[in-house]
């Protein structure tokens, strides 16, 4: 008998039928009872559609940001000591600079791998916050937002929120001569704020600005604080999508009461991490191919200097747009200003964009009085006011984001700059108002569009004996209108009872 | 108590000195405006300040002057000649024949007068291409291929000198002495609140632009900081030519070959083309490789 046991493939039997991971597996759930939400996670619905990729995206970019963010806090000095460079970049030798930029000019040329992780770190963030946009207007323009999910759709808008803040934290830290300005600008909003807001600047600033606790400040902000409330949100977020389960798109066997998707183990999880090194390696690619920020040409910040053409980063636009084409009214009386030209644009508006995009699920709920539980999404098509309005708020954020590149618009057509800008000033309005007419009509009539949304067939052309060609439209993918769900086998490392019924890798659960 | 007499001249010198006070002020200011700052090389003074040698022709005309960072020379008069000829082909129609911006049947005022304006400027603006203008009634003589050769163009302005000698002579850097990171420094201070940062130069108010200073020669930056052509400011009394020497070395060094790694530069454009990068090709890429591995059927 011990002899047989001694053999490899007794050893295997003994395992059971899952191997060694199997075993491991039983051994933690006979203590601490793994298996029944194991299973649960495993077994975890996903309905499976290119367009929920786009969370994703801000998910794993996100990780990225934190990854290469731990390699730049380590050489990163985030302080205004003015020291003496004497690195490796000759145009910068003997010049005077705050350690944060003398520690980043060296933590791009002296560090192996620094400028990478620099620039991944910068082309994350541009990715964070695109993807974070897209993946929100695509709740919106599906109404995923709807009942149930109000609180998640709010916590998503926190999250964008705290993303641009946090990027325009990061973006100010090397202290360099663009940078700098925008933190000037970003004091002068803090100061446009009626009463409070001398008061409000120098807590922030710890004084009047520059002053030397800025920087040390947004270090704590960007590094601490706010990505741990990001983290918390994500993790609500998150819990939220688990908890509520998903949105799905109408279809043959889906219902509002169903998921119809691929389950976490292994489809999903396969895709999911496959996608993760996606995300990873487009970011590896720009940050190694693509130039982004480069400080080092900008030199160190100096009140006295300015560049001109500074732009802010992308998702700063909007704000930058809306100061640059307001028109210059402010108020001065009985020895106060209240200067309208800085606290309409950039603290009035955005307040008012973000509070309207908060409370929309409401808004939207009052008005059409729809009161159910949605887990079916919509064809943008069918719902043409939502979907008006979205474009509306998109194309005036567009065109604000535009105003933020007058300069470069102006020289790269060869236009009066003055041209650009008083155009934009019309355009800003105009835009968005005939952008809600438009979209609403173009919705009318794709909803009148037979087969919209399905995939179009070949027209199969065939010649006759006669030398007639007759074109003949070929039937409906089979997998187009699934007429029956089909069990599969799924990996499981439980014994179950096969699903009810499934397409290929397709499994139907009640909510 | 004081003596009445004692008291008397304490209140005389009082009032005589509050009387002089404003003569003494004036007079001093006078000469103070007379006074040249240090650095100053102006149309009426050949930078002799600020020049450690001057040289001057038999007739006592000065012909260079300069310092170990630039030296300012006049083009040779033996060019006038060819000079007087290249004029009238080339500039008379719009300047007129004798240069004082007034062409035939025309009125004063329309163009400029170049009498007097010093090699530096006439040579500068042919040199660049700015002139001949292409249109002499638009905001703007846009640099292109010059028409002239550089020879014609000294010849140009040896001529339009040989009217009325004028300051600056044409400057040419020794960029050997020149500190890189001084010069980084003043380009920042000086230059960036137009020209940008990083050199590319962009568009300013009411049509008119500061130029890209990826291609232009050294001899040509110099002129641009001492003569000031179209908008720009005129930089002589705040920079000395040692100053104006690293300018230079940084524009002809780091803002035209520099030393730049982290890939592609995307056309210097800063967050305008990071943004439509990031959001086209990252963003927009990672949204395509989402719509491969997801679903697209419904």
């Amino acid at each position: 008998m011990s002899d047989v046991l001694n053999t490899r493939r007794a050893k295997k039997q003994a395992l059971g039928p899952y191997g060694r991971i199997g075993k491991s597996l039983g051994e933690l759930d006979d203590r601490l009872g793994v298996a029944r939400g194991g299973r649960t996670f495993m077994d975890k619905i996903f309905p499976d559609h290119w367009s929920f990729m786009l969370g994703e995206i801000a998910l794993y970019s996100f990780l990225i940001l934190m990854v290469t963010g731990v390699f730049l806090t380590l050489y990163f000095i985030p302080s205004s000591a003015i020291v003496t460079y004497h690195g490796s970049y000759a145009p910068l030798v003997g010049q005077k600079m705050t350690e944060a930029f003398e520690s980043t000019v060296n933590l791009s040329f002296a560090v192996r791998g620094g400028l990478l992780m620099r620039q991944m770190h910068h082309w994350a963030c541009d990715i964070f916050v695109g993807a974070i946009v897209i993946h929100m207007a695509r709740v919106f323009f599906t109404g995923a937002f709807r009942k149930p999910r109000e609180l998640n759709w709010i916590i998503g808008s926190t999250l964008l929120i705290l993303a641009i803040v946090n990027g325009f934290l990061g973006y100010s830290l090397p202290d360099d001569l663009v940078s700098g300005t925008g933190i000037r600008i970003a004091y002068s909003i803090i100061l446009s704020i009626p009463l409070v807001g001398t008061y409000l600047a120098f807590w922030v600033f710890g004084g009047n600005f520059p002053g030397t606790s800025i920087i040390p400040r947004f270090m704590i902000l960007h590094c601490l604080i706010v990505p741990l409330i990001i983290i918390g949100l994500v993790g609500a977020h998150l819990f939220l999508l688990v908890r509520q389960k998903h949105t799905q798109f109408p279809g043959k066997g889906r219902t509002e009461k169903n998921v119809v998707g691929s389950p976490m183990f292994p489809v999903f999880m396969a895709k999911t991490t496959g996608f993760l090194f996606i995300v990873g390696g487009i970011t590896a690619l720009l940050g190694a191919f693509a130039q982004v920020n480069p400080i080092w040409q900008f030199g160190p910040y100096d009140a006295a200097r300015i560049s001109y053409a500074v732009q802010p980063d992308w998702y700063m636009g909007f704000l930058d747009g809306a100061l640059r084409i307001w028109p210059s009214w402010s108020f001065h009386s009985w020895g106060y200003t209240i200067p309208f030209e800085v606290l309409v644009p950039a603290v009035i508006l955005p307040g008012l964009i973000f509070n309207l995009v908060f409370v929309w699920p409401m808004l939207e709920r009052k008005f059409t009085k729809d009161n159910e539980i949605h887990n079916l999404l919509d064809r943008p098509s069918n719902r043409p006011t939502r979907t008006a309005a979205g474009v509306t708020m998109l194309s005036f954020l567009g065109m604000l984001f535009i105003a933020s590149s007058t300069d470069v618009l102006a020289k790269f057509f060869n236009i009066s700059l003055n041209t650009v800008l008083l155009s934009l000033r019309y355009l800003t309005v105009i835009v968005p108002i005939l952008a809600f007419p438009i979209t609403y009509r173009i919705c009318h009539e794709l909803q009148a569009v037979k087969g919209g949304g399905r995939r179009k067939t070949p027209n199969v052309v065939t010649r006759s004996v006669e030398g007639e060609y007759t074109a003949t439209p070929s039937p409906r993918y089979v997998d187009d209108v699934p007429s029956h769900l089909e069990a599969t086998e799924v990996p499981t490392y439980i014994h179950e009872e096969p699903d009810e019924s499934g397409d290929s890798g397709v499994r139907v659960v009640d909510r | 108590m004081t003596s009445p007499l004692i008291k008397r001249c304490f209140a005389l010198s009082i009032v005589s000195l509050v009387a002089l006070g404003p003569v003494v002020l004036f007079v001093g200011g006078a000469q103070a405006s007379y006074k040249l700052t240090p650095y100053q090389t102006t149309r009426k003074n050949a930078g002799t300040p600020n020049s450690t040698f001057v040289k001057k022709n038999s007739d006592g005309v000065i012909i260079a002057y300069g310092n170990t960072s630039i030296t300012y020379r006049a083009p040779s008069s033996a060019l006038v000649t060819i000079g007087d000829a290249l004029f009238q082909q080339n500039c008379a129609s719009c300047h007129g024949a004798e240069a004082n911006g007034v062409p035939a049947n025309g009125t004063t005022g329309a163009f400029p007068d170049l009498v007097g304006l010093g090699p530096a400027t006439i040579n500068f603006w042919i040199d660049s291409g700015r002139m001949p203008a292409t249109n002499p009634r638009s905001i703007e003589a846009n640099r292109r291929v010059p028409r002239l050769t550089h020879d014609q163009a000294l010849a140009v302005s040896a001529w339009v000198n040989s009217l009325s000698p004028g300051f600056p002579l044409i400057p040419y850097p020794h960029l050997k002495n020149a500190n890189v990171a001084d010069g980084a420094a003043l380009f920042a201070l000086n230059c960036a609140s137009c020209h940008t940062i990083e050199g590319d130069g962009d568009a300013l108010a009411m049509s008119t632009f500061s130029p890209s200073l990826r291609k232009i020669p050294s001899i040509e930056v110099a002129e641009a900081i001492r003569t000031g052509p179209a908008n720009m400011p005129r930089f002589t009394g705040n920079l000395s030519d040692a100053q104006v020497n690293d300018i230079v070395k940084y524009v002809t060094t780091e803002i035209q070959h520099p030393n730049n790694p982290g890939g592609f530069g995307l056309g210097g454009l800063g967050p305008v083309a990071e943004g439509f990068v990031g959001l086209a090709f990252g963003v927009g890429v990672l949204a395509l490789f989402g719509f491969w591995v997801g679903e697209r059927d419904d």
